[in-house]
């Protein structure tokens, strides 16, 4: 008990005298893990998003009011002999006054002052495969019923585009500044060494054993790395509420992913960023003490 | 308690530091290393504590032959040997009893027998009421003893001490001598390497005289000069090596090294 008390004293006095270079270290560690959790968490939004963009629906037809119900139904049973729609379902519009109710119920001024009538009927298309939303859109583009169709296609596209580009990013400059911040922490060891460089020598010389010596050092490499990854993943944390908060009352885009996730992954992290700085401190003690 | 056997190191850059010494130091015994500068006394403690490796030849200490000794056992060796140097290798952030009680800290030794033992020490050393000052509030006497205390807290059978009193006037190296001898007494092995001829002649105990590596003069109740031991009654014991054809007679001071030798007999 005294003893493992007074290591761990050892390796936070330590870590006081170094504490600038100390502060660097836990910076990379920081911004490295950051980057790594941060890339991490938009991959599971784009995962999300594209669960729900591939179970749900892809395609709307918004209907021109003049056309007939029969018309409707016939464009309806065209849509549906296409090879690649799954399933369509037609809103008429009462079904589109009772969405847009639900949708804007927190807004009662504007349900008040919108007139139901104006509302269109839709066909709501699912695609067997997504990617052939381009061809229905086009094909439909020229039909007389057809006021409009949307398609979350496009934005989808960009989400594709951008997570990946973030990803690549996020994750280069992760593994960057991931072997930084392990030479980061090398390097503090080394100092920490250097700064109790005679306490060290006495040790051997009364025979402390080699991991009474070493531990000190582990742990004060472990903390750093630790405390790092702690930042990290805090600053994501944070960071992730911050989106969340921004998520709009869309149909088709989250902002958010699931706290499981943020715990699991953030456990994972911390054990991550403990590691990574015994990594470090194992390199910077390599040479040294060896009796 | 110390046995060496044709022991040889080379260092790096075919430097030969040790040539084939052998040396027997039994349990209790108050052995002196003398000779000139590079001679290799520093180098043979150093082997002894296992800090470098032989070259050749075999070592044993406190019954362990550490030749072949795997690294990780090293620590309970050198638990066995207490070391004093020259330059004391005190720590200046620490107390005199924090100094003391750090060697039985690092052992994992509980609070209470720490407390007790470095009391006991520092009262063996002279140094009782001194328990709170740190070391450069004190003289380099008083250090040389907290150092001594240091070595000695953990009652270890064998004391290695290079050039103790090399920092200290005569007045003070006499003081540390007086705690030497009475560790000694205690049946603690005592080796010590030196270049003070007063308290070499003064003690009259074994005499181990190294030369560029080599065992020249093994002689028990000895004096620092071999050739002062003629106008001596002493019963002279040569060492093996002596009987060796030597290029230099260990007998006549060398003039090569005039540094070590002293410019009068007195």
């Amino acid at each position: 008990m005294s003893r493992a008390a007074y290591l761990i004293q050892q390796a936070l006095s330590s870590l006081r005298r170094n504490a600038l270079v100390v502060a660097a270290a836990i910076l990379a560690v920081f911004v490295s893990l950051t980057l790594a959790f941060g890339a991490l968490v938009v991959n599971e939004l784009f995962r999300v998003n594209t669960t729900r963009w591939q179970e749900g629906v892809h395609v709307v037809v918004f209907m021109k009011d003049d056309v007939s119900q029969d018309a409707q139904a016939d464009l309806e049973r065209e849509i549906q002999s296409w090879d690649e729609v799954d399933k369509t379902t037609f809103c008429d519009k009462t079904c589109a006054w009772l969405e847009f109710n639900e949708m804007f119920a927190d807004q009662p001024a504007l349900l008040e002052e919108t007139d139901a009538s104006i509302l269109p009927a839709s066909i709501r298309i699912k695609l067997t495969n997504v990617d052939y939303y381009r061809d229905i859109t086009f094909r439909l583009l020229d039909n007389p019923a057809v006021r409009k169709t949307v398609t979350a296609g496009d934005r989808f596209d960009q989400l594709s585009n951008i997570s990946s580009i973030l990803n690549a990013l996020g994750l280069g400059l992760a593994i960057l500044l991931g072997v930084a911040s392990v030479v980061l922490i090398a390097n503090t060891i080394r100092m920490a060494i250097y700064a109790r460089r005679d306490e060290v020598s006495v040790m051997k010389l009364v025979g402390a054993s080699n991991w009474f010596i070493r531990i000190p050092f582990l742990l004060e490499g472990m903390l750093q790395g630790f405390v790092g990854a702690a930042l990290a993943v805090a600053a994501v944390w944070a960071g992730h509420g911050f989106l969340a908060g921004l998520e709009p009352d869309d149909f088709f885009i989250r902002l958010s992913v699931g706290n499981d996730f943020l715990i699991q992954w953030g456990i994972l992290i911390l054990l991550f960023g403990a590691s990574a700085g015994i990594v470090g401190s194992a390199f910077g003690l390599r040479r040294f003490l060896k009796v | 308690m110390i046995l060496l056997e044709d022991v040889t190191k080379v260092y790096e850059g075919g430097i030969v530091a040790l040539r084939d010494v052998s040396l027997d130091v039994q349990k209790g015994e108050f052995v002196f290393m003398v000779g000139p500068s590079g001679s290799g006394k520093s180098t043979l403690i150093r082997l002894m504590l296992r800090e470098e490796p032989a070259t050749r030849g075999k070592i044993w200490v406190a019954g362990k032959d550490i030749t072949k000794m795997p690294s990780w056992k090293v620590p309970n060796l050198r638990r066995s040997i207490g070391t004093v140097f020259q330059d004391f290798k005190l720590l200046p952030n620490r107390t005199v009893s924090e100094n003391v009680a750090f060697a039985l800290e690092v052992l994992g030794r509980p609070k209470t027998v720490i407390n007790h033992q470095v009391a006991q020490v520092l009262d063996l050393v002279g140094l009782a009421t001194k328990g709170d000052r740190y070391p450069l509030q004190l003289s380099g006497g008083e250090q040389q003893r907290v150092s001594v205390a240091r070595a000695f807290v953990n009652r270890p059978p064998i004391l290695l001490a290079d050039e103790p009193t090399g920092n200290l006037d005569p007045a003070t190296s006499v003081g540390i001598m007086r705690i030497l001898d009475r560790i000694n007494r205690t049946g603690t092995t005592v080796l010590m390497a030196t270049h003070d001829h007063a308290i070499v002649d003064a003690m009259r105990r074994r005499v181990v005289q190294l030369e560029r590596g080599r065992v020249v003069r093994d002689q028990s109740r000895g004096r620092y000069e071999s050739f002062r031991v003629d106008d001596d009654e002493t019963p002279k014991k040569v060492g093996p090596a002596v009987e060796e054809p030597s290029p230099e007679p260990p007998s006549v001071p060398e003039d090569k090294e005039p540094a070590d030798v002293p410019e009068q007999s007195a």
